[in-house]
C-alpha cells in the first residue's frame, strides 16, 4: 500500500505491486488528469496510471524526429490505413498536453446543438457545459495569446484576414509566462505551457493522489455489471520492455487512455460493447497547411507556436490557424529535391504557415487491435467524398489570406497543383476538384471511438461518461465525443471530464 | 589425376549466364563502402543507400552550404533508427530496401539505368527521386515523401544547417516549478531530483501572466547549437 500523495517512477519498481483506491484513472492526459485532481480534491482516494514517463526539461529533445521518437507512440510514425494519414498519440505523463500547442477553444453552441439532436443528448448543451469550461479555464489561467509573444509569423495572418474582412482572434492557450520560443511540439523548455504534468497532476498529488508512471493498463477487472479495478504492467521508458505487474482494486474505474487506447482496453477486457460501438465511428480533423513566402524576413521560429485563429468558417466545416513546427516537419510538404529543395528550405526564414483543420464528420474509421488482445491499434479511415470539397475550400481561403498579407508566393504542397503559386495563380483553386490522395494531410485530433449516446444500443457511454453496460466504469477522453468538435478538442475533453468527475463523486 | 575433359562439356551459355548473374548480384547487393564509424542499426548497404539519398536530396552548394553528407545524415539516421520501436524500425528498413532496389523496376534514365539506387551517379539519383515525387501513383509519391521526410529530419538535425538558416534553438532559462521537485530525469530514481520545495519559483499557473519576456532574435544559442559544440 502506498503513502498518500506520491509519484512512482520506473527506476524504483522492484517487484509485483498492489494498491487500492476509491477510483483508478487510466491515462494522465488532459481528461484523466482533470478527473484525478477533481476527485482527489473532493477527498477521494485516487490512483492515476500512466504508461509514459514524466519528462523534465533536461529530457526534452530539440531534434524534432528524436523528440517524437521519445514522446510519441510508434515514434510518431503512426498512420491510418484506407486513406493514409499520419496521426500521433503521446506517451508521457501529461499525455498530449506535453507536446501540443496548448490551444483551448470552446466550441460554439451549434456544435452541441447538433450533438443533442443527433445523439439524443439532453444535458450536453453549451450552457450546461459552460460551468465546467469555466472551472478548467480558471485553474489553468487560460488566456488569449498576447501580442508581445505573437511574433511576425502570427501577425501576418491577422493582417491578411483584416484585409479580406475575415474575423480572427488570438488563440486562447493554457500557457503562462510564454517566451514565444515556438517549441510547443518538442516540450516547453520555458515551463510556460501548463501541460498536465506541471499543472493538474501536481495538484492531484498535492490532494493525495498516487501516480504510477511507466505502468501500462492491460485489463479492467470485472464481475457482472461492476468493475473491480485494473491490472497493469510496468514498462520501461522508450523500449516498452515489460516488468512487474501492478494490480489496483477500486470502487470505480475511469478510462482516459485516449481515443485510440481506451477502445482497445475495453475490447481486451471484453467490456462495454453490447452496442457493438466500441472502436467504431472514429473521426479526425484532417489538416492541410500552406506555406506563404514573404519578401521580408519573418523569422517564423519566434512567436507562439499557434497564436492566431479564425472561427469564421466553422459552419463551412473548417477552422484556420497559424502554425509552426520543427522545420524538418514543415519541410515534408515542400516540393522538390536537390538544389531546388535547398532553395525552398532557405526560404523558411521568410515564411508564415497557415493550416486548416476540417470537420470531416462524414469520414469514419475504426480502431481495432493489431492482433487479438493487442493494445496496439490498427486504424482504418476513409475520407468521404462529400468532405473533400471542405479541404479544397479551406486551401483556397488559406491561399487568399496569405496573398492578402502580401506573400510573394505560396507553396500549396498539393499534388496536381504547381509547386509554387504566385498571386495570379490563386484562380487555379476556384472550384477545383481533388482526390483524397492529392493532399498531404495529417490529423492529431481524434474522436468518437467510444461515443456517448442517449440510446444504449447506439453508444458506449452516457452523457456523464458512464458505460451503458456497467455501473462503475467511466470513459473520459475524446473518444466519448459523439461527433467532431470543429475546434481543437482538448478544452472540451477537459470540460466533459470535469463533469464526469463530479458525477462519479456523487455516486461513490 | 582426374581428367578435366568434363569442363568442355559445360554449355558455354550456362557459364555466361552464371557470370552475368554473379555480376548482377554484385551490382545490386554488394560492393558497398564501409562506413566511417561503427553503426548500431544501419547495415553497410543501408548506410550507403542513406548517404546516396542524402547526397541526391541535399547536394553540395546552393542556398544552404552544408550537403546531406556534411550534415552527417547517415549517422543521424542510425541514431534515429535505434530510438524507434522494433516494428516501426522494420518498416523503415523495408522503405530503404524498396527505394534502393526499385530502380530494377523503374530504371534511371540511360542504358545502364538498372543499377541499384546507391550505385547511380548523383544526377541520375536526382532524376529517380523526381520521378517518384511526381508519379501519378499515390504509393510512389508516398514512398518518396517518407524517404525525404527521414533524410530531411537528419539534415535539419545538424547544427550548422540550422545556424545557416538562423533557426538554431536559443538558450532558455526556465524557472523552477513544483513539477521540478516531483520528477527525476527519465530512468533515474527520485534521489536524482535536483530541486527542493524551497527553491520553487512558480507554484501555480496564476503566478505568471500569459506572456513572459519574448526571446530575442539575436539572443544566445542553446549550447548544443553553438559553433564548435560537440
Amino acid at each position: 500500500m502506498s503513502t498518500a500523495g506520491s509519484v512512482h517512477v520506473f527506476a524504483e519498481y522492484a517487484g509485483d505491486l498492489r494498491d487500492e483506491a476509491d477510483v483508478v484513472v487510466v491515462g494522465s492526459g488532459p481528461c484523466g488528469a482533470v478527473v484525478a485532481k477533481e476527485l482527489a480534491e473532493a477527498g477521494r482516494s485516487v490512483v492515476l496510471l500512466e504508461e509514459g514517463p514524466p519528462f523534465t526539461p533536461a529530457d526534452f529533445e530539440l531534434d524534432g524526429a528524436l523528440s517524437m521518437a521519445r514522446t510519441m507512440r510508434e515514434a510518431g510514425l503512426r498512420a491510418t490505413r484506407g486513406h493514409v494519414m499520419p496521426t500521433m498519440q503521446a506517451i508521457a505523463l501529461g499525455g498530449g498536453s506535453l507536446v501540443n500547442s496548448a490551444i483551448c477553444v470552446r466550441p460554439p453552441a451549434f456544435v452541441f446543438d447538433e450533438w443533442a439532436t443527433r445523439f439524443e443528448l439532453s444535458h450536453t448543451s453549451r450552457a450546461e457545459l459552460d460551468p465546467h469550461f469555466d472551472a478548467v479555464e480558471a485553474f489553468l489561467g487560460i488566456a488569449p495569446t498576447p501580442d508581445a509573444v505573437q511574433g511576425r509569423r502570427n501577425l501576418l495572418f491577422r493582417e491578411g484576414c483584416a484585409k479580406l474582412g475575415i474575423p480572427c482572434e488570438p488563440i486562447a492557450r493554457n500557457v503562462r509566462g510564454c517566451r514565444g520560443s515556438g517549441e510547443c511540439f518538442t516540450g516547453c523548455r520555458a515551463r510556460a505551457k501548463q501541460s498536465m504534468d506541471i499543472s493538474y497532476v501536481p495538484a492531484a498529488i498535492r490532494a493525495g493522489a498516487r501516480v504510477y508512471t511507466s505502468v501500462r493498463a492491460e485489463e479492467v477487472l470485472s464481475s457482472g455489471r461492476r468493475v473491480r479495478g485494473v491490472r497493469g504492467r510496468v514498462v520501461a521508458p522508450f523500449t516498452g520492455a515489460a516488468g512487474p505487474t501492478l494490480t489496483v482494486s477500486a470502487k470505480a474505474v475511469v478510462l482516459a487512455a485516449g481515443c485510440m487506447a481506451t477502445p482497445l482496453l475495453l475490447l481486451a477486457s471484453g467490456l462495454a460493447n453490447a452496442s457493438g460501438q466500441v472502436g467504431r465511428n472514429l473521426q479526425f480533423h484532417p489538416g492541410v497547411a500552406v506555406m506563404g513566402v514573404f519578401p521580408e524576413r519573418v523569422d517564423p521560429q519566434f512567436g507562439a507556436t499557434q497564436g492566431m485563429q479564425s472561427l469564421h468558417f466553422l459552419r463551412e466545416g473548417f477552422k484556420l490557424e497559424t502554425l509552426w513546427a520543427p522545420p524538418a516537419v514543415l519541410a515534408v510538404r515542400l516540393p522538390g529535391a536537390g538544389l531546388a529543395l535547398k532553395e525552398r528550405l532557405a526560404e523558411i526564414p521568410y515564411a508564415s504557415i497557415v493550416d486548416a483543420i476540417a470537420s470531416c464528420h462524414r469520414s469514419l474509421g475504426t480502431v481495432r487491435p493489431r492482433r487479438r488482445g493487442s493494445l496496439d491499434p490498427l486504424l482504418t479511415w476513409r475520407l468521404h467524398p462529400e468532405d473533400l470539397p471542405v479541404l479544397g475550400r479551406a486551401l483556397e481561403v488559406i491561399v487568399d489570406v496569405l496573398f492578402a498579407a502580401d506573400a510573394r508566393k505560396v507553396l500549396p504542397g498539393v499534388h496536381g497543383l504547381p509547386d509554387e503559386m504566385g498571386p495570379a495563380d490563386a484562380a487555379l483553386l476556384r472550384g477545383r476538384s481533388y482526390r483524397p490522395t492529392d493532399f498531404v494531410m495529417a490529423a492529431n485530433h481524434a474522436f468518437c471511438s467510444t461515443r456517448m449516446h442517449g440510446a444504449p444500443g447506439d453508444g458506449v457511454v452516457d452523457e456523464e461518461g458512464r458505460c451503458h453496460d456497467l455501473d462503475n466504469l467511466y470513459v473520459a477522453d475524446t473518444g466519448v465525443f459523439p461527433r467532431c468538435t470543429s475546434v481543437n478538442p482538448m478544452l472540451t475533453g477537459m470540460a466533459l471530464a470535469h463533469r464526469t468527475a463530479a458525477a462519479l463523486h456523487d455516486r461513490l | 589425376m582426374r581428367s578435366l575433359g568434363y569442363v568442355a562439356e559445360v554449355p558455354i551459355g550456362l557459364v555466361l549466364a552464371l557470370v552475368l548473374l554473379v555480376a548482377l548480384g554484385w551490382r545490386v547487393f554488394a560492393g558497398h563502402a564501409r562506413p566511417a564509424t561503427p553503426l548500431l542499426r544501419l547495415s553497410r548497404r543501408e548506410a550507403a543507400f542513406v548517404a546516396a539519398a542524402a547526397e541526391a536530396l541535399f547536394p553540395r552548394g546552393g542556398a544552404i552550404a552544408p550537403s546531406g553528407l556534411d550534415a552527417g545524415v547517415p549517422a543521424w539516421c542510425d541514431r534515429w533508427l535505434d530510438a524507434l520501436p522494433a516494428g516501426t524500425r522494420l518498416l523503415v528498413h523495408c522503405l530503404f530496401a524498396l527505394v534502393e532496389h526499385a530502380t530494377l523496376v523503374f530504371p534511371a534514365p540511360g542504358w545502364d539505368g538498372w543499377r541499384r539506387f546507391s550505385a547511380l551517379d548523383a544526377e541520375r539519383r536526382g532524376q529517380v527521386l523526381e520521378a517518384w515525387r511526381t508519379s501519378r501513383w499515390f504509393l510512389r509519391r508516398l514512398v518518396f515523401t517518407s524517404l525525404r521526410a527521414i533524410v530531411t529530419q537528419g539534415y535539419f538535425a545538424d547544427a550548422a544547417v540550422l545556424r545557416a538558416l538562423g533557426l538554431a534553438p536559443r538558450l532558455i532559462e526556465a524557472p523552477v516549478t513544483v513539477a521540478d521537485t516531483l520528477y527525476p530525469p527519465i530512468g533515474q530514481p527520485k534521489s536524482a531530483i535536483r530541486f527542493r520545495s524551497d527553491q520553487v519559483q512558480v507554484h501555480g499557473p496564476l503566478d505568471r501572466p500569459p506572456a513572459g519576456a519574448p526571446l530575442e532574435a539575436f539572443g544566445p544559442l542553446h549550447p548544443d547549437y553553438r559553433e564548435g559544440a560537440a
